[in-house]
């Protein structure tokens, strides 16, 4: 993994121009639909900076025009005090104003951006699962998305401060055209000090958020395999390993903080104090040929202060912008992964009606070029039983996997009551074919929840009923709190064979019209493996169904045995033709009889 | 302001960078004093048209100098200041993660991933900005303010200061009032997160199922309703951080007002001067910012709090495992001495054993069958030491189990667990897990033990696959020997084998049975099977059922009994047989 990993690191580019161009446009795509917030914030953002200019004028006012005399009266001085105290309290109300609806605004956005990204996880086909490891994934949707709360700031900060700058930028042209100019030229510095801080922060951000996501990866994978790690003693190296990544991290931290305070907030001082150089310097030099009043020079200077001060605002959140780039370049490529379930036809109003299931000439491989399911062909008549056997690795979980749509096939064509499979929705296929996993996994909630999974219409009584149907209601009904006992994580508090009658349940309660096994009923006992032996027969009676079969019940009254090996169907029929035909089926048999 | 204490065991160890980083705020802020101080004077050099190139360039080259030697210092702080606040996040990351390293199952059971994954992430950044813009904010929002205000008492009027700065008590209230409720809606905020890693965490683990299901849109509308959860848990707390500023910018003021009111009475009463006021209200203008300052210091802080008040929760629990009273440094070696009076599970008043006692010996092997939920995997789970309170003893070879450092005592044993979890790298460190040093033949042997070799060899990498969350999906059977292969490779005392035999066929299963009993003629064995072919072969087998042992006895003594086992054998053994074939040939 560790290869893996700095493979990724290394692979780190400096994000080009039009890619951040992008980035940005589809991050704005997701803030627009919150314009309400941001303008309003942007709105009172501005009215804040003319409040600020506007409250100490008064004090000014009040000074030059009252205080000189001495027979101002204690009223208006008061009167005085009230007015401007109704100024301070508009400006608190603008300041709520402008701070909340921004605030709304990002958060908002961010959330909106993580629902669609966790929608979009929902259309990546099983690869991507596959080949992902969850707490990257985690870490995508939920950290990512959260540093781009802070990522808008930078933009209110830059509104603001080209407002004070453009007005900062008139008084000083009031006074002095040449060093207003001067003092304009150091926005093509900054220009180009940006430039070179995105070209050297950008790396270092991205290689940041990788080692984040390696870390996030590490404790994930770290906690679900906890009990391993301490079974076997394992826990200092896998603390050396996290340490060793958590150093990595906490490495590229200190070349960000060094990028950041040598190119961000101390260059915005220096470059005050360096204009205010030119402009003493260019005054200094005027006024031994000319006169130069001190008010203009003090004037100029603080013209020049309010030039620069909002810079270092903007440059404290370039990080925190450039942070959020990179978030958006990760979560932009997530939205943009192609590895997408196989496409359905999704407007088709096409119903199974009697699940008759076909296979012609189907070929399958999870590695291009590396077929695992070679030429496959059978058909499977409405109600009838088709059972999968075979050695591990030949074939037989596939047919399922492709069956299912779980990943897409290469040629050939399956048909489902003689239409293409691709032909019915993803609802329609989901609901219709009901898949009975090898390795059940439970979800956090409680027991009923867990056969409803998210159903609503399911009644009490059909959950029970289901329970019931399986035998898993004995057991059930054994825990404290019956159907309404909790479930926690994976649900590890219960025995694997608790875990499969349960999703039994699950799938039984939906009633599919084909029914597809991936038999693994040997981590049951006997007594309940005999009951769902009994039920599974009796939900077969009327149903499709295509079972990897290890129980013996299931392939003797299978309407039609396939026999895989190596990807493709040694020997079919059923279990008296194949005992007929003297083939390797009856081999097995005949040793068994012997026994 | 009580997070900074909690935290001052991180200050201490850092005191020299936070002692540079405070110094060189200090620096900067003489430094700032500078450049106005030159201007001042070639001001007035040039209103008094003494200025010459040289005085200029002098005094420019001095502000030069300034504004150079502030660009590092302002560096520096940074360095030391942001610096050390990395320093801090990385310790508590690094301090969380042996804490996991070392919880129990109780723990597992009731902390979720994503929550724990929370702790680590989200929690441990608001904790890191106290360190960092926690600590800058404060040291520069008090050099900046008490030096104004120093100021306006020095060249102003100490009477008018005191006036003027009194209402900023006020900020002390304020920082209380809304610094406790920020904490209680940031504690909302931080947990309605978690909420949402442990949601994303499950759906991603479970996206199988949840696509066999077709449940992708209710599931997306169940994250929707977290996200909405999270946005309102958010409101809240934006909303009173959106408070801090309104209130700070009143309370100033307020004392503006003050210094309208007596400053201007004391103008006209000509007890300071019209240009002393001005330059009084310049300073104040001056506080302003360190004013806004400790607003969003306050709420930084309280961030900070709430967060550390949640990873110190975490670090809080403590693991329910004894500490061995007289430890035994002895290698746990000798017969196993199983006698349970009663165990119930923590959180469960039902009796989950009663009354289970059994001698196992050196070199025997003994089998654990039942029904499901009879007890089999609580009897493991009690030799695993999962759970260390219960009536009863277990003893190896005259020693208590919990007597033994527990990493001593699992040390002895290898287990294979019903779930199999491997790790996201290769075949062959996860076979060698327990041993990352163990050599290319002792991994190797493992996997013959565990009959996997020959399907190694298949593969194109060989040794070398990737497994686990980065790499190809094994069958579940293949999953299952390898974590054999895994439990045998460090030739444990005991080896544990908890339901693992159930995805392999019958002739695997032999296999694998016949080469453990080979390799490990000294070795004592425990099966859990549901199959009963599994312990047919065993020294002993035991027959749980509703928390205790309803039958005992060898394969043919419990035949004999006519019995549960008898019943079940009959029932098992002619499909187990035909079912294995099956599948392992065609």
């Amino acid at each position: 993994m560790d290869k893996k990993e700095q493979e990724t690191i290394n692979d780190i580019h400096a994000l080009s121009r039009k890619q951040q161009r992008n980035i940005l446009k589809r991050l704005f795509g997701f803030a627009w639909a919150f314009k309400k917030q941001f303008v309003t914030a942007i709105i009172f953002a501005i009215g804040l900076s003319v409040i600020n200019i506007i409250l100490p004028r008064l004090l000014q006012y009040y000074m030059d025009n009252y205080l000189v005399h001495q027979d101002t009266g204690i009223q208006i001085i008061v009167g005085f005090a009230i007015v401007y105290f109704i100024g301070t309290i508009i400006k608190a109300i603008v300041q709520f104003i402008q701070n909340f609806a921004f605030s709304m605004g990002a958060e908002r956005t961010l959330e909106r951006i993580r629902s669609q990204l966790f929608r979009k996880l929902h259309t990546l086909g099983m690869d991507y699962f596959d080949k992902t490891p969850a707490g990257s994934i985690v870490s995508r949707v939920t950290n990512d998305t959260k540093t781009l709360y802070d990522f808008w700031t930078l933009f209110l900060m830059i509104l603001v401060a080209a407002f004070s700058m453009i007005s900062a930028f008139i008084a000083m042209m009031s006074v002095n055209v040449t060093l207003a100019v001067a003092t304009a030229l150091f926005v093509i510095a900054l220009y180009l000090l940006i430039w070179l801080y995105q070209r050297l922060s950008s790396k270092i951000y991205q290689r940041l958020r990788e080692y984040l996501s390696q870390i996030n990866t590490k404790l994930n994978e770290s906690l679900m395999g906890i009990s391993i790690i301490q079974q076997f003693g394992q826990q200092k190296r896998m603390i050396s390993e996290f340490e060793h990544k958590n150093n990595q991290y906490f490495n590229q931290r200190n070349k960000m903080i060094n990028v950041n305070s040598f190119l961000l907030y101390p260059t915005i001082t220096l470059m005050f104090t360096l204009s205010e150089v030119i402009s003493l310097g260019g005054f200094g030099l005027e006024s031994t040929h000319t006169i130069v009043a001190a008010g203009v020079i003090y004037a100029f200077i603080s013209y020049q202060q309010n030039f620069f001060n909002p810079l270092s605002n903007v440059m404290n959140y370039m990080s925190y912008f450039q942070d959020g780039m990179v978030a958006g370049y990760r979560i932009m490529k997530l939205f943009d992964n192609q590895t997408t379930s196989p496409v359905q036809n999704e407007d088709s109003a096409q119903k199974i009606e009697v699940g008759k299931i076909e296979f012609r000439h189907v070929t399958f491989g999870y590695v291009p070029n590396e077929p695992i399911l070679k030429d496959i062909s059978f058909t499977v008549n409405p109600g009838q039983t088709v059972a999968l056997v075979g050695h591990t690795g030949s074939g037989k979980s596939s047919i399922i996997n492709v069956l299912l749509r779980f990943y897409e096939f290469g040629e050939g064509q399956i048909l489902i009551d003689d239409h293409d499979i691709r032909d019915y929705s993803t609802q329609e296929l989901r609901q219709k074919l009901g898949l009975v996993i090898q390795e059940p996994y439970l979800f956090y909630g409680n027991i009923a929840n867990n056969i409803r999974m998210y159903d609503d219409s399911i009644t009490d009584a059909q959950v029970e009923q289901a329970a019931k149907f399986v035998d898993a209601d004995e057991f059930i009904e054994r825990l404290p709190d019956a159907y309404h006992a909790k479930v926690i994580e994976r649900g590890s508090s219960f025995s694997t064979g608790q875990r499969q009658l349960i999703s039994f349940a699950r799938t039984i309660v939906r009633n599919p019209k084909v029914l597809i096994l991936d038999e693994a009923t040997a981590n049951i006992d006997p007594q309940t493996e005999q009951s769902i032996t009994r039920g599974l027969s009796k939900m077969r009676d009327d149903r499709t169904t295509i079972a990897i079969a290890h129980r013996l019940s299931t392939v003797q009254d299978a309407d039609q045995i396939l026999v895989l090996s190596h990807g493709r169907i040694a020997e079919r029929g059923t279990h008296s033709e194949l005992l007929k035909a003297g083939g390797l089926y009856s081999e097995l048999y005949e040793l068994q009889s012997m026994d | 302001m009580g997070i900074f204490s909690r935290l001052s065991w991180f200050f201490k160890h850092r005191w020299k960078q936070y002692s540079f980083g405070v110094l060189a705020l200090l620096l900067v802020a003489a430094c700032n004093v500078v450049p106005p101080r030159i201007v001042g004077v070639v001001v007035d050099a040039v209103s008094k048209k003494t200025l010459t190139i040289k005085f200029l360039m002098m005094n420019l080259g001095l502000l030069l100098l300034v504004a150079i030697m502030g660009y590092f210092l302002r560096f520096l702080w940074q360095k030391m200041i942001f610096g050390s606040s990395y320093v801090l996040e990385r310790d508590l990351r690094n301090r969380l993660f042996h804490h996991f390293m070392k919880m129990d199952t109780t723990f597992y059971q009731k902390w979720r991933t994503g929550d724990l994954m929370a702790h680590a992430t989200n929690d441990i950044d608001a904790v890191r900005e106290v360190a960092g813009p926690g600590v800058l904010t404060l040291a520069d929002s008090l050099i900046t303010g008490l030096s104004m205000i120093f100021a306006m008492g020095m060249f102003v009027d100490w009477k008018l200061t005191l006036y003027a700065i009194l209402p900023l008590l006020l900020l002390a209230i304020m920082a209380n009032v809304l610094g406790n409720k920020i904490h209680d809606a940031f504690m909302k905020s931080q947990a309605a997160f978690s909420s949402i890693n442990n949601k994303t965490q499950e759906s991603v683990v479970g996206i199988k199922v949840l696509k066999a299901l077709g449940q992708e849109k209710q599931d997306e509308a169940d994250f929707d309703k977290y996200v909405s959860k999270n946005i309102k848990a958010n409101k809240k707390s934006y909303r009173l951080d959106a408070m801090f500023d309104p209130l700070t910018s009143i309370i100033m003021g307020i004392s503006y007002v003050i210094t309208i009111i007596l400053g201007g009475l004391a103008v006209i009463h000509s007890q300071i001067t019209i240009g002393e006021l001005v330059s009084f209200i310049t300073y104040m203008a001056e506080l302003t910012w360190p004013m806004f300052a400790i607003g969003s210091l306050f709420n930084i802080l309280e961030r900070g709090s709430a967060s550390y008040d949640r990873i110190t929760e975490l670090l809080g629990e403590k693991s329910s495992l004894v500490t061995p009273r007289h430890e035994v440094k002895t290698t746990p070696n000798g017969p196993l001495d199983f006698e349970m009076k009663k165990f119930h599970y923590p959180d469960d008043k039902a009796i989950a054993l009663n009354n289970v006692s059994f001698v196992l010996k050196e070199g025997q092997t003994m089998g654990i069958v039942g029904p499901t939920g009879g007890g089999k995997s609580t009897i493991i789970s009690l030799l695993m030491r999962d759970f260390d309170h219960y009536n009863g003893q277990i003893t190896v070879g005259d020693h208590d189990i919990r007597d033994f450092k527990l990493d001593d005592y699992l040390d002895t044993i290898g287990y294979v667990p019903q779930t199999n979890f491997l790790f996201s790298t290769n075949i062959r460190d996860n076979i060698r897990f327990a041993n990352i040093d163990a050599t290319k033949e002792q991994v190797k042997a493992a996997a013959h033990v565990a009959d996997l070799d020959n399907d190694i060899d298949d593969m194109p990498e060989g040794y070398d696959t990737q497994v686990g969350q980065l790499g190809v999906s094994l069958s579940g059977g293949q999953k299952q020997r390898l974590s054999i292969a895994r439990a045998v490779l460090s030739d444990p005392e005991l080896l544990i084998l908890d339901d693992s035999l159930s995805a392999v066929d019958s002739k695997t299963e032999r296999n694998i049975e016949e080469r453990i009993a080979e390799n490990r003629s000294n070795g004592t064995t425990i099966i859990a099977a549901s199959r009963l072919s599994s312990v047919e072969h065993a020294d002993q087998i035991l027959v749980v059922d509703h928390g205790t042992i309803i039958e005992h006895g060898t394969h043919q003594e419990l035949l004999g009994n006519k019995g549960w086992y008898y019943d079940t054998f009959n029932l098992q053994a002619k499909n187990a047989e035909l079912e294995g074939r099956l599948n392992s040939h065609g």
